[in-house]
């Protein structure tokens, strides 16, 4: 499907903003703060979810 | 067949300035915020802003949990936004929203003007001797550099406490506004290359586009050649800032960066199309 060039612009932008609030809702936000050594829920969180039917 | 005029009532080019502008404008901005006083309590460090900081710091978060110093959970999202633009449009980050890529494309254009070049004419070939073009003979291992950074720093990671690039980092250099005399050297020959080479550190360094170049084959939104209307007249390669060969048959080369400027200059109608899947 063609699609005009004025709307390129437009595509990358939401495509960036899109996933980025869905690394955001993902829990890969800025809320360890500081000098990072961030500490995650998402992979504790997948590894828990993986060890329940084992 | 005789050509047909495009009609430009869009300019694609001067979208894609507003909107490198405004990047360079807010990494400024975050690089200010960096030196401010009491920046950790505001949660992210400068280099937790960085699409790059992602993959430097994936693989010791995948095995241990944490993030390298410096960086932060932030950078994940970052990075999912920068690959989402990928699985998109392929590396049209590199050509829309990197601010290393605005900013190299700036320099060029500046070097252009001081040389003497009062406009520059679309799909004509420039008289000012900057930007060079590299001998084929030089310019093909080079554009491998790449990806041999990308893969030393992935293994390094995994033993080191600060991302591996991080006092050679580019975008510390260029927007953070705390300088160490590594990231001066890092400056001058950031900016001297871009200078002599346009787009130097994309061609050649630039780890994060090793990483991105793969999507230019699946990304579904594209430009495609219609056979019948091109005329092979080379004003696209000309226009090319990667210097790919033959544009017109290579749309989805792993260096191109979808910055568009091929069916920017592009003189006859239906020769290039933008379509998605």
């Amino acid at each position: 499907m063609k699609i005009h060039p004025r709307y390129y612009p437009a595509i990358i932008i939401a495509a960036y903003v899109i996933f980025l609030l869905i690394g955001i809702l993902l829990g890969f936000g800025p809320k360890e703060g500081g000098e990072g050594h961030g500490r995650g829920a998402f992979l504790p969180c997948l590894c828990l979810t993986l060890e329940v039917p084992a | 067949m005789t050509a047909t005029v495009r009609k430009k009532h869009f300019s694609l080019a001067k979208s894609r300035r507003l909107i490198q502008w405004l990047v360079v404008i807010g990494t400024f901005i975050i690089g200010l915020r960096h030196i401010l006083p009491g920046e950790a309590s505001r949660g992210g460090s400068f280099d937790s802003f960085c699409a790059f900081g992602g993959i430097e710091t994936l693989l010791p978060y995948l095995f241990t949990g944490h993030t390298l110093k410096s960086t932060n959970l932030l950078n994940f999202s970052v990075l999912l936004g920068t690959l989402g633009v990928a699985l998109v449009a392929g590396r049209a980050f590199c050509g829309w929203l990197c601010p290393l890529g605005a900013v190299q494309d700036f320099v060029t254009e500046w070097t252009r003007k001081l040389l003497g070049e009062k406009r520059h004419v679309r799909g004509r070939r420039s008289k000012i001797i900057l930007p060079l073009r590299l001998p084929a003979s030089l310019d093909r291992p080079l554009r491998y550099a790449k990806y041999l950074t990308l893969a030393v720093i992935l293994v390094a990671s995994l033993s080191m406490v600060f991302p591996p690039l991080r006092e050679f980092c580019l975008v510390r250099a260029v927007f953070s506004l705390k300088m160490t005399s590594l990231l001066w050297f890092t400056l001058v020959v950031f900016l001297a290359g871009s200078i002599l080479v346009e787009r130097f550190w994309c061609k050649y360094f630039c780890p994060l586009g090793a990483t991105l170049a793969i999507f230019n084959k699946i990304s579904p939104v594209r430009l495609i050649m219609e056979n019948n209307h091109c005329n092979n007249c080379g004003r696209c390669d000309i226009e090319c800032s990667m210097d790919i060969a033959d544009v017109p048959h290579h749309l989805d080369h792993p260096e191109c960066v979808r910055c568009m400027e091929c069916l920017n200059t592009c003189a006859r109608e239906g020769s290039l199309e933008l379509k998605i899947g």
